[in-house]
């Protein structure tokens, strides 16, 4: 959590590889992932990690079906095993009846949804979320915390959230301060802090 | 849901877009592929013997007559198998909206030289024993019912018979086939002497020689020694393969070969204009999907891949229906300039180079959105957005 321009979107996209830091080292799960290429990254990131974003940035021109199966066009799985994974990431968030929709025929919370089977279809170790209740109305977003609850305690994913929301904080095992923590380190103007972050 | 019919979605997400530029592409084609067709007919022999003939005409122009006494001249240079002589008629049927290709030729040597034009050899026989004979092509025969035996009237726009009239009476001796569509099957031919007699005027003259080298002569030695025999006499000549010279009579009334060159240069940078600003347009406005599969795992060449098979199969089907199309109205052209240019077709190979142009072209219409993707911050992209 934290206030708008203390880097929690940063920190974020450090974690899942998407931006090279200018200072310090990334360490995710153990592996040391800033000094990779950008191929190995982008081989990484599809292995490890799942994105939700506050937008949920589906393609408009695929099914709901398709565009959870499009992470799986990267793996060796067949059609068949790709569809079967699809559909089962789908009934996981409740959406296997509105699999051959396109998205602008779903509501926000639907597409939201949707974006998340698409994030844990290719079964990654960990979540980062994005403000995933941003658009969102309170009752939706309330669905979609308690979806993103169940996958951390039935399927052991670990989910990193970046929140203004205090109610979505509460779902959280733990919240980081983002401003607290920057204030409790000896960072002097634009140099990095001189201690570690360690989310475990 | 595979990566192809992701491409096939993307191509028809705009579909008037995707239309207007397919048939820019289309309009391209069809008119590289037209002139194609007509270069092709400029340059194919109209028989595999043509590279051994040559033709002779006057220096100054064709209009003016050469004595017929050259053809024992040219007959005695070194190469040299056998020597014909024609003269244009300038002949049509009843008036001149029907206008034909009449020669008179010398009825001896001629078909020995031009033996693509298959005439049964007891028609032949009576065509050189009958002195008002005439052999005409099937199409002819077809077009206007005439068979052997038939009385044929036909005017001369040129030349005048001793009676003081323009119409000439032909008896039709032979009709001949053809095996190739490069030989045109609209000629009519009839004696060289008979015209020479009947002709008012011009006699022991002739339009041009028609010379058959032997297969191992230099042609370009030989050209040069016909025209060197005749340089300094009254009537100097010009000698040519028979190829150039169908080349040069087409030229006269455009310079094919300079209109394809522009032409090409204008359709390629057509094409590179019109489909590049699509492209460049389209991946502008995915920009937040392409850094959204950046972040699932696409590599940029994977998406690199995409935008080039998009662009394509932009460029493919506009170059279908382009040569498509072309080839439609090659046959029709084929069909009315069958008398004047045989030989309008597509060669095989001309689509190979459409592939190639097409696989090229939409490899540089993709080099834009290639480096717009490989340069693309995801973070940046999805945090703007």
């Amino acid at each position: 959590m934290g206030p708008s321009g203390m880097g929690k979107s940063t920190l974020l996209h450090l974690i899942g590889g998407l931006d090279h830091p200018t200072h310090g080292e990334v360490h995710v799960g153990g592996e040391r992932i800033d000094h990779l290429s950008e191929a190995k990254l982008t081989r990484w990131r599809a292995q490890n990690v799942g994105f939700i974003f506050q937008s949920h940035h589906l393609l408009p021109v695929l099914s709901a079906q398709a565009n959870v199966e499009l992470p799986l066009a990267l793996t060796p799985l067949n059609k068949k095993q790709r569809q079967q994974h699809a559909a089962t990431a789908l009934g996981l968030v409740n959406m296997s009846e509105r699999a051959h929709h396109l998205p602008k025929e779903l509501s926000g919370g639907q597409e939201q949804r949707i974006a998340i089977a698409r994030a844990i279809v290719s079964d990654p170790k960990i979540l980062l979320c994005d403000e995933p209740t941003g658009n969102l109305d309170r009752k939706t977003a309330d669905e979609i915390l308690a979806l993103l609850a169940k996958l951390n305690k039935d399927f052991g994913k670990t989910i990193i959230m970046v929140t203004h929301d205090q109610k979505a904080a509460e779902y959280a095992s733990r919240v980081i301060d983002l401003e607290q923590y920057i204030n409790s380190t000896d960072c002097i103007g634009n140099e990095p802090p001189q201690k570690s972050l360690e989310i475990n | 849901m595979n990566l192809l019919m992701l491409v096939w979605k993307n191509s028809l997400r705009k579909k008037i877009r995707f239309s207007l530029t397919c048939l820019s592409v289309m309009v391209a084609f069809f008119l590289l592929t037209t002139l194609a067709g007509i270069d092709h007919a400029l340059n194919i022999s109209t028989s595999a013997n043509n590279q051994y003939r040559l033709m002779t005409s006057h220096k100054i122009s064709m209009t003016q007559s050469l004595p017929i006494n050259y053809q024992q001249k040219i007959a005695t240079i070194e190469g040299v198998e056998a020597v014909s002589y024609v003269s244009w008629f300038g002949g049509f049927f009843q008036n001149e909206k029907n206008q034909l290709g009449i020669t008179a030729v010398e009825h001896n040597s001629y078909f020995s030289l031009f033996n693509e034009y298959k005439i049964l050899t007891e028609q032949l026989v009576n065509w050189k024993n009958n002195r008002t004979g005439i052999i005409i092509g099937q199409a002819i025969a077809n077009k206007y019912g005439w068979k052997i035996g038939d009385k044929v009237p036909l005017s001369s726009s040129i030349w005048m018979n001793r009676e003081g009239s323009f119409s000439w009476e032909f008896t039709v001796e032979a009709i001949y086939q053809t095996e190739d569509v490069a030989t045109d099957d609209k000629r009519m031919f009839f004696q060289h002497k008979y015209f020479d007699k009947a002709r008012a005027y011009a006699q022991n003259s002739t339009s041009w020689f028609s010379t058959k080298i032997s297969p191992n002569a230099n042609s370009d030695k030989v050209i040069a020694a016909i025209d060197n025999l005749f340089a300094n006499s009254t009537s100097a000549t010009r000698t040519t393969t028979e190829q150039v010279f169908i080349k040069e009579q087409a030229q006269q009334f455009v310079d094919m070969a300079m209109v394809i060159k522009v032409v090409l240069i204008a359709v390629f940078f057509t094409l590179l204009l019109i489909v590049c600003n699509s492209m460049i347009q389209t991946i502008r406005e995915r920009l937040n999907e392409t850094a959204m599969m950046k972040a699932l795992g696409f590599s940029s060449f994977k998406l690199i891949q995409q935008v080039y098979l998009e662009s394509l199969l932009l460029l493919a089907t506009g170059a279908i229906t382009g040569c498509l199309l072309a080839n439609l109205t090659l046959a029709q052209v084929q069909q009315k300039m069958a008398d004047f240019l045989p030989g309008i077709a597509i060669a095989p190979s001309y689509y190979f180079d459409v592939a190639l142009l097409v696989a090229l072209a939409a490899a540089v219409c993709s080099l834009f959105p290639a480096i717009s993707i490989k340069r693309l911050a995801i973070s940046k992209t999805l945090g703007a957005r």
